[in-house]
């Protein structure tokens, strides 16, 4: 009698722990992308700050922010979208060929829709990395992001 | 007088001659699918933050693009990707060094469609490897659309794949890549 009890509750704690890693796992897999404007931003800072500290120094620059949340206010130079509809804004100096190039969010496409060159906004996206490029300009790029936070 | 008029002369000419000698974008898009046939479902990225410039002249063409800026549908496959395949924290930037080696026989001039090959240094997860592809370019109202399809070898890379999604994950790699290039003005 007690050892069929003792296997009724091993099975049942084999199927709860099975049940809830099974639940876990399938939570995970089907994990949504976090909505950056729901994101606390990590730096607030001005374009061209953020483009003279990458300037100086990358290597220092890439380990401070380097996908972090960032919230980066400077002037609109240029506002592109794509074939299939992908808004990016692009804020900086207009002298200069260095620009915080932002990829805009899809679901946040409506908003960059409205924003014009000349326009000093705030954009919060997910730094992904510096483009040194001595002939282009050098670029930081932000994905995931959103306008106006 | 007369050396102002020559020097003038001579930055013109320098500067026509250099006018549409290299196009560029900095919205290249790259396509990455690692999908095998025992994928349970589609393995694919996209970056649309390339960067690439060409050398009309010489024929030189080079890309790079920020590993992290690669957008997967699930967060869970991008996390994957980032921290455990490509390592975008220790490996941030991929780039290809090349040339187009039929330079000579498109003409830059005139509207078309010109099949090339395209060879070159491509860096991956810290890896330098010679890569060989055909593309095609399309030249069109004084613009080229550069577009390009090759496979690689993750292992090539020293991209390895836990035992454990072995057979999920294809051992190569296809990489689509489009771009539409303007005139480099400067």
């Amino acid at each position: 009698m007690k050892r069929k009890k003792i296997i009724l509750y091993v099975l049942l704690s084999v199927l709860v722990i099975g049940g809830a890693v099974g639940i876990y796992i399938y939570k995970e897999y089907n994990r949504a992308h976090k909505d950056t404007a729901g994101l606390k931003p990590d730096f607030t800072v001005a374009a061209n700050d953020l483009l003279k500290e990458f300037e100086s120094n990358e290597q220092a620059s890439n380990k401070k922010y380097w996908d972090m949340v960032l919230s980066v206010e400077g002037m609109v130079k240029d506002v592109t979208r794509d074939d299939r509809g992908f808004y990016s804004v692009i804020l900086g100096d207009t002298t200069s060929l260095s620009s915080v190039r932002c990829s805009i969010d899809s679901i946040h496409g409506s908003e960059a829709a409205s924003v014009k060159r000349g326009h000093i906004v705030s954009v919060k996206g997910i730094c992904s990395g510096y483009n040194a490029d001595d002939m282009l300009g050098s670029d930081i790029i932000l994905v995931r992001s959103v306008i106006g936070q | 007088m007369k050396n102002h008029l020559l020097l003038a002369t001579v930055l013109m000419l320098v500067a026509t001659s250099s006018f549409g000698q290299k196009f560029f974008t900095k919205s290249g898009k790259i396509d990455f699918d690692a999908t095998s046939p025992a994928s349970p479902e589609k393995i694919e990225g996209v970056n649309r933050t390339a960067t690439c410039v060409v050398d009309t002249k010489t024929g030189a063409i080079q890309f790079a693009v920020l590993m992290k800026g690669f957008a997967f549908e699930r967060a869970l496959m991008e996390e994957h990707f980032n921290e455990n395949y490509v390592e975008s924290h220790k490996f941030p930037k991929a780039e290809f060094k090349g040339s187009i080696i039929n330079n000579e026989t498109i003409n830059y001039a005139k509207d078309g469609t010109y099949s090339v090959t395209v060879k070159g240094k491509l860096t991956i997860h810290g890896e330098t490897k010679e890569v060989e592809t055909p593309g095609k370019l399309t030249v069109q109202g004084g613009k080229i659309n550069a577009n390009a399809s090759f496979s690689i070898l993750l292992s090539d890379y020293k991209v390895s794949i836990p035992g454990l999604v072995a057979d999920k994950v294809s051992k190569t790699a296809k990489l689509i890549i489009s771009c539409s290039l303007e005139p480099l003005k400067s």
